[in-house]
């Protein structure tokens, strides 16, 4: 499942594609003169597959997918990393927290298509190729900030964010920064314990 | 060491780190949902918008066109199968596809499946339905409610209990309170989304789907699709938060196993976050009336707890914690009723310490509130009432160390320095206020298989079909083998979450560590014995030792005479491989058909009150410091302690994050979360998790967990106290009397939030 799927050749270029999505998108900004014009594209041809790529976890991806397909499903659904979880679908839980160029990101509250071209790392793309755990991974199981895991690989790829953005100066701040990430189980006292024994060696990792 | 893994005290085990924990961190821990399967299909529930009344006509035309759309399963589709059943496998009775009635909001209407994600939600929302719609009842007060009497309407909930003549009593009471509480619609939103995932294997069928009771669900499943039970299997190897909403099968699992049949291919539905609002089950909602007279000297001697809990039409769910408010304390006279209230909604099901949760809190408010009446001490008006037996059936408590952890409580939280007069406490703009409750959970146990292989190599495979729902249980099994076998818990492969494992009764009434450890125990000392027999027969490495005291340690045995054999060489002489143990566990006073209900996936429950030698609990006592600010009444809980007793601790890591998380819970139940009814519509109006509140990490500071130590022998063969339950109960009346203590202002209808403490 990790191999990059095969894109269909639906003879549908991305460049006309973005076109159109991007006139679509702005119509409703401009409602004086939207009414005039007709959509670019027919809303059925909306639902053909486009090949998108996206580089996750340093490999290329070349994806086929719908149009409306979320970050968050092409990962889990078509390149097959299901390490990333979803829990609402809606961006309020935060389970499904990926990096996008560095930066923390809800992956369903992000069209895949609009992540063309962009670096994304998922919890599967943080130890490193020797098995060697990343330093906020290992403070998890150190300082047990889990029990079901299932918000886990958010609330980690959240704590790399949070630490880099310099959110994590204090006990408080980390509270803070860390709020749109629930834990049902509710292991944030161990979470912050972790974030800060991993802060210093995240920041260089 | 750190908070998360504190040093063991007596009687409790190291604090190891999960075994899945790798797993875990590194996304490898695959949920339901997770589980590779190729060439899926993709299902989309539409649900219905009203609350009574029947679908007159559906009109699928619109979702029919959606390109990619595979099928729709709607009425009629599901004819060959049987009507789900109301139990502890079966969230409830109503069919929703076996006819057009609708029995509450968001019930299920149709499932679309479609080639992708996007194509089975688009039509899904084009399934249109034409309704004859009638008035819905909502809840209590709303006109149309049936109420009739909950004793006997469960087999959890026998009768109402009661001892003595509380009437008399209560009308010679000096002091007396009379009071009303009362507990909103709760659910359980664990963040992992309910799912299924069905494929058939010829006439076999697989179905992925996080559970809490692998084997329940076989045997109903394949009731409901007229299957041999040998047919359908059931794998939930993690289960991403449960808290009792993964105990019962929906109806939504035979619909998407309907829907796989018919494509011939595995179909995969992921249910919205809101629609589980309504096909899931949830915490009713409850009404209290409680009276307690005592003495001057605070000795209470009248304790009456009525209670009414709303349910659904078609089936009694019970709540019922009359059972142990009935018992916690030396009342002298006991009166109680238990009302079930019926409305046009979902059927409620288990959460988190169901019935303890909702009743125990309004006890501990209660009791609070005559504490003051009679101007004592909180802690020490409830060390004046403390039992030697429980007052229902005379029987004495199996252990009881409610005072040591209210004593060990105090201490850490420093309650000696608080000044009892309301309002007295401040710091700046916010006015402080402290309060302590009791925790209580019955400690039960079910019968439960279990299979361990120990090879030549030192290596052990456990096989149990209980279900990691971030309990831990993985781990402590493991552990309890380790002990065991002697065998380092990195050479210990632990299969769980599998109906096609030897039974383990539905991970819940937190049964699991002492089922599982029970069962885990016998299959590991038969392994022992078989050892040990080996290694003192003629011939053998220890041959001459017999019935000697020996140890397993470092892949030895250990004689007491010194002498020693290291376990590969016993079973090399034995010329074996491994040695294999399947052992069944049945609690004291099984029936003798325990064993064939675990199979049959009803297990029997023992333990709590029903045990002819004692009654069964474990207890803890928990202190919250509340701070409201003077202007605009925010309400925050910066510091809470808990102590809690419960038998033997198998690890104290996996342990204090249970009574941790138990803890933040009761801190959600205190402030944040309800589940608002429209009554017009009978419908949940917070349908997701930014308007249904729960606590997140800014919500909790400073939080201990203090173990207590404490055995047991009573409860089963491991000495374990369920506590997975324990830490939530209690903690929203502490924080009702720490409110009280700041403001003055009792409040008795939870949430507690900011507009009931505006003046």
């Amino acid at each position: 499942m990790s191999q990059p799927s095969v894109a269909s050749n639906n003879g549908f270029s991305r460049r006309r594609f973005m076109a159109g999505t991007v006139s679509a998108a702005a119509a409703p900004l401009l409602a004086s003169t939207a009414q005039a014009e007709a959509p670019v594209i027919p809303q059925t041809k909306l639902r053909q597959p486009v090949v998108t790529s996206l580089r996750i976890n340093e490999q290329p991806y070349e994806l086929s997918l719908d149009t409306r397909t979320s970050l968050l499903d092409a990962l889990r659904d078509h390149a097959g990393l299901t390490g990333t979880k979803k829990g609402c679908d809606h961006g309020q839980c935060g389970a499904c927290t990926v990096l996008v160029d560095g930066k923390r990101v809800l992956s369903c509250l992000s069209f895949a298509v609009m992540n063309e071209g962009k670096d994304i790392t998922t919890v599967e793309g943080l130890a490193s190729s020797d098995g060697k755990l990343h330093p906020m991974q290992q403070a998890f199981i150190d300082h047990d900030a889990f029990q079901c895991g299932y918000c886990t690989p958010g609330q980690i790829l959240s704590a790399i964010g949070c630490v880099n953005e310099g959110h994590a100066e204090s006990e408080n701040d980390i509270r803070e920064y860390m709020s749109g990430n629930i834990c049902r189980c509710a292991a944030y006292p161990n979470i912050v314990a972790a974030i800060l024994q991993a802060r210093d060696e995240t920041k260089g990792a | 060491m750190d908070a998360a893994a504190p040093r063991p005290k007596e009687n409790m085990g190291e604090p190891l780190p999960r075994v899945d924990a790798r797993l875990k961190v590194t996304g490898q821990a695959h949920y339901p949902a997770d589980l590779p399967t190729a060439n899926i299909a993709y299902g989309a529930l539409a649900t219905s918008s009203i609350a009574k009344g029947k679908v007159a006509k559906l009109r699928l035309d619109e979702a029919r066109a959606v390109p990619g759309l595979l099928d729709i399963v709607t009425y009629g589709d599901m004819d060959k199968v049987d009507k789900p059943k109301f139990g502890n496998s079966g969230a409830t009775s109503i069919g929703p596809l076996h006819d057009r009635t609708i029995f509450h909001d968001g019930q299920i209407v149709a499932l679309a499946v479609a080639e992708t994600f996007e194509a089975a939600e688009e039509a899904a929302r084009l399934i249109r339905a034409e309704y004859e719609e009638e008035k819905p009842t909502a809840t209590f007060d709303s006109p149309g409610t049936a109420t009739i009497p909950a004793a006997g309407k469960s087999p959890l909930f026998k009768e109402d209990v009661k001892a003595g003549d509380f009437d008399a009593a209560y009308a010679d009471a000096a002091v007396k309170i009379d009071q009303r509480y009362s507990t909103p619609t709760q659910h359980h939103n664990p963040i992992e989304l309910f799912s299924t995932t069905a494929y058939w294997e010829g006439d076999q069928l697989i179905v992925h789907e996080p559970s809490q009771n692998v084997t329940g669900w076989k045997v109903e499943l394949a009731r409901q699709l007229r299957i041999d039970p040998a047919k359908v299997r059931i794998v939930s190897p993690f289960i991403g938060g449960a808290f009792g909403s993964k105990g019962p099968m929906t109806p939504r699992t035979a619909i998407v196993a309907v829907a796989a049949k018919r494509l011939g291919r595995p179909v995969r539905c992921v249910t919205s976050r809101m629609q589980a609002f309504g096909t899931q089950t949830y915490r009713a909602e409850t009404r209290h009336r409680i009276r307690i007279g005592a003495g001057k000297d605070g000795r209470i001697t009248a304790f009456a707890h009525e209670g009414w809990e709303v349910t659904s039409r078609p089936d009694a769910y019970v709540v019922g914690g009359t059972s142990a408010t009935g018992r916690m304390y030396d009342y002298g006279s006991v009166l109680t009723h238990v009302s079930l209230v019926q409305a046009d909604r979902n059927t409620p099901g288990y959460m988190r310490s169901p019935p303890e949760t909702p009743y125990v809190y309004a006890l501990e408010n209660a009791m609070d509130e005559m504490a003051v009446a009679l101007g004592m001490d909180p802690v020490e008006f409830r060390r004046i009432n403390e039992p030697k037996a429980e007052p229902i059936g005379k029987k004495p408590f199996s252990s009881r160390s409610l005072i040591q952890c209210y004593d060990q409580a105090a201490e850490a939280f420093g309650w000696a320095d608080r000044d009892p007069k309301v309002g007295a406490m401040r710091d700046g703009d916010w006015l402080v206020g402290i309060g302590c409750a009791t925790a209580i959970y019955p400690t039960a146990v079910a019968p439960c298989a279990a299979r361990v292989r120990l090879t030549v190599d030192g290596d052990v495979r456990l096989q149990c079909g209980s279900h990691e729902i971030g309990t831990g249980v993985r781990t402590v099994a493991g552990q309890m083998a380790s002990e065991r076998l002697g065998v380092s818990i990195e050479k210990i492969s632990v299969e769980i979450g599998d109906s096609s494992l030897p039974p383990a009764p539905v991970s819940g009434g937190s049964i699991s560590t002492a089922s599982v450890c029970s069962a885990v125990l016998m299959a590991c000392d038969a392994i022992r014995t078989k050892l040990y027999a080996a290694a003192t027969a003629e011939g053998g490495p220890l041959a001459g030792s017999h019935n000697e005291e020996f140890e397993l340690a470092g892949g030895k045995i250990l004689a007491k005479s010194g002498a020693s054999a290291k376990v590969g060489d016993v079973l090399k002489a034995m010329q074996v491989g491994a040695i294999e143990e399947y052992a069944e566990f049945a609690p004291k006073g099984a029936t003798p058909e325990a064993l064939k209900k675990l199979y049959a996936g009803t297990p029997e429950f023992h333990g709590g009150e029903q045990d002819e030698d004692s009654v069964k609990y474990a207890f803890g006592a928990e202190f919250v410091e509340v701070r409201i600010n003077r202007y605009t009444r925010e309400i925050r809980v910066p510091r809470i302690v808990g102590a809690f007793a419960a038998g033997r601790i198998m690890n104290t890591r996996t342990a204090r994050s249970q009574l941790m998380g138990g803890m933040i819970w009761g801190i959600g139940q205190a402030l944040h979360e309800a589940t608002e009814v429209d009554r017009r519509y009978a419908r949940y109006v917070n349908r997701d998790l930014q308007d249904y509140l729960v606590p997140v990490n800014a919500d909790i500071k400073d939080l201990q967990v203090i173990l207590v130590p404490e055995v047991d022998h009573a409860v089963n063969p491991a000495g374990v106290k369920g506590l997975g339950e324990l830490g939530n109960v209690g903690t929203a009346a502490a924080v009702a009397s720490a409110v009280y203590h700041a403001t003055g202002r009792r409040i008795r209808d939870l949430p507690i939030r900011i507009e009931q403490l505006l003046v």
